[in-house]
């Protein structure tokens, strides 16, 4: 069972996430990120993006003419141009404002193929905004590395700004080829978990390019890489996040395909992982699904996601189904 | 009439479906969210090629002009017509979509063969589509044949064909051209 119908079972709502063609030219709108202020409003960072995914499913009679999964970009522009829009949502989750984050004051001439700051979670550090995602224009090989956006948001007149862009080095050497997927851990300003098994928590600087390892050891052992997807909250009295799993693989004519799934974790103060979805779930049973943010709405669970990096929802999940998976996760067997 | 967030929480339960994910596709094709509308008529096709054929085809059909309102991806919208065909060749709608895709780049011996395929299949009595497109019927054939055979060298078939379409019950904007090219090819009505 997908986790909408779950939720939707037990009283669970769905919004969809849609933003006038005129802006976007009817490209793919996905991987939103939900969050929610110190003033309470509902905030989600929507990515736009320049392609249309391509995947066929099923037994993939289908296939575009570059295989069953293509990023369909335009055929004079080989790029896959990413841009955001900050967007507020009322309490019914309909969208009341939206608005393309400004980046203007702090771009620079990309350098590669995927332009643009990618999956961005949205959190609120000591009363700034930032837009936490990887960003991979800056090297002529597609170098990827997080990224602090801080934006200033206006209000009263619904513009979005970014004010200051750090780029975050990795802990040590620094020479990894692409940092993605950082898990902001929301109450603990800068800090992230890098990797799940071991779990490596970091801590990166505000103002400056630094990064700490904060702390490193092995808990449960995960059936396979568990990556980062969305933010860590807080949940009574422990911590839960989504974090998402990849199975890529190729088709008899080595053409490129790839499944996502996702599962729910549960961590201690001391930010131990405790407990995971024993089963990987989908949210509307798409082969190509990704979940950006989680925010707790008068006691139950909203999750962002993407559908086939084509669509965007929210899913408002009640307490008892959000309880439920905890306790399924907390049954996960040890090795 | 159901909005995408009904329609997607009903067809939660049964995502594979091929008629819902249709019905969900036709709702964001509405919006002119092209990205997200092809999603769903790809999810149509893959799931319903066997027991929805005439949505599969459909879907594929509507793949193509979603690709082409994103403009700048004429091999996939190419792609997605030549799959509907493949899928059902004995219909005229996909001859027409291909006909007029290669008009519209100037390929005039494609646009011609095409349509003149489609002909074939134009007076055959077939169910109709679950969806409007936009072949409105043997006469969008003609029209093709009648410009393409223009630019091929056959400017008395293509007269003659515009004289035929003009007396024809048709649509206003279908009506509107074939007066236009007749004046431009200076044919007494």
């Amino acid at each position: 069972m997908n986790l909408v119908q779950r939720a939707v079972q037990y009283g669970g709502e769905l919004a969809p996430l849609v933003i006038s063609k005129g802006l976007t030219s009817g490209t793919g709108l996905m991987n939103p990120s939900i969050f929610i202020d110190n003033d309470g409003d509902i905030l989600v960072n929507l990515r736009h993006v320049n392609y249309t995914l391509y995947h066929a499913e099923n037994k993939q009679l289908f296939s575009s003419r570059w295989g069953p999964l293509s990023y369909l970009h335009p055929e004079k522009d080989l790029r896959l141009v990413t841009t955001n829009y900050l967007c507020r949502l009322d309490k019914n989750l309909k969208m009341t404002d939206y608005a393309k984050v400004d980046t203007s004051a702090l771009d620079v001439p990309p350098i590669w193929e995927f332009v643009g700051e990618e999956d961005c979670r949205l959190v609120q550090w000591d009363n700034d905004y930032y837009l936490i995602g990887v960003r991979r224009d800056t090297t002529t090989n597609g170098e990827g590395r997080m990224e602090l956006s801080k934006i200033e948001i206006d209000k009263a007149n619904w513009n979005v700004k970014e004010v200051s862009r750090l780029r975050i080095p990795t802990p040590g050497d620094n020479s990894s080829y692409c940092e993605k997927n950082w898990v902001p851990i929301l109450d603990k300003p800068y800090h992230f978990i890098k990797w799940c098994s071991p779990v490596e928590v970091v801590r990166a600087h505000p103002t400056e390019p630094k990064c700490d390892q904060v702390s490193f050891r092995q808990n449960l052992t995960p059936p396979s890489d568990q990556r980062g997807s969305s933010q860590l909250i807080r949940w009574g009295n422990m911590y839960i996040s989504i974090h998402h799993e990849v199975i890529l693989f190729k088709n008899y004519l080595g053409q490129k395909d790839g499944l996502y799934f996702h599962r729910l974790a549960v961590w201690d103060d001391q930010l131990n992982l405790v407990g995971l979805s024993p089963n990987k779930f989908t949210f509307l049973d798409g082969r190509v699904e990704f979940c950006v943010g989680i925010a707790e709405f008068q006691g139950d669970l909203l999750i962002s996601f993407g559908f086939q990096d084509n669509a965007a929802f929210v899913l408002r999940t009640p307490r008892g189904v959000v309880e439920d998976m905890i306790m399924e996760a907390l049954t996960y067997e040890f090795n | 009439m159901s909005s995408i967030e009904e329609l997607v929480k009903s067809a939660a339960h049964d995502m594979y479906n091929p008629a819902l994910n249709f019905e969900i596709a036709k709702k964001y094709d509405e919006l002119s969210q092209t990205a997200s509308a092809v999603s769903f008529y790809l999810r149509t096709a893959e799931y319903g090629y066997e027991s929805h054929p005439l949505l599969a085809y459909s879907a594929l059909l509507r793949m193509s002009v979603c690709f082409d309102d994103q403009k700048d991806r004429a091999h996939t919208v190419s792609n997605c017509i030549l799959q509907a065909i493949s899928h059902i060749p004995n219909r005229p709608e996909g001859y027409f979509f291909l006909s007029r895709f290669h008009e519209r780049a100037g390929q005039w011996q494609e646009a011609y063969t095409f349509a003149q395929v489609g002909l074939t299949f134009s007076k055959l009595e077939l169910e109709p589509l679950p969806m409007n497109t936009d072949y409105h019927g043997e006469y969008v054939l003609l029209f093709e044949k009648a410009v393409s055979a223009w630019w091929i060298g056959r400017k008395d078939e293509s007269a003659e064909i515009f004289k035929q379409l003009d007396v024809m019950d048709i649509s206003p904007d279908y009506k509107a051209s074939v007066q236009s090219n007749l004046a431009r090819i200076n044919v007494a009505v």
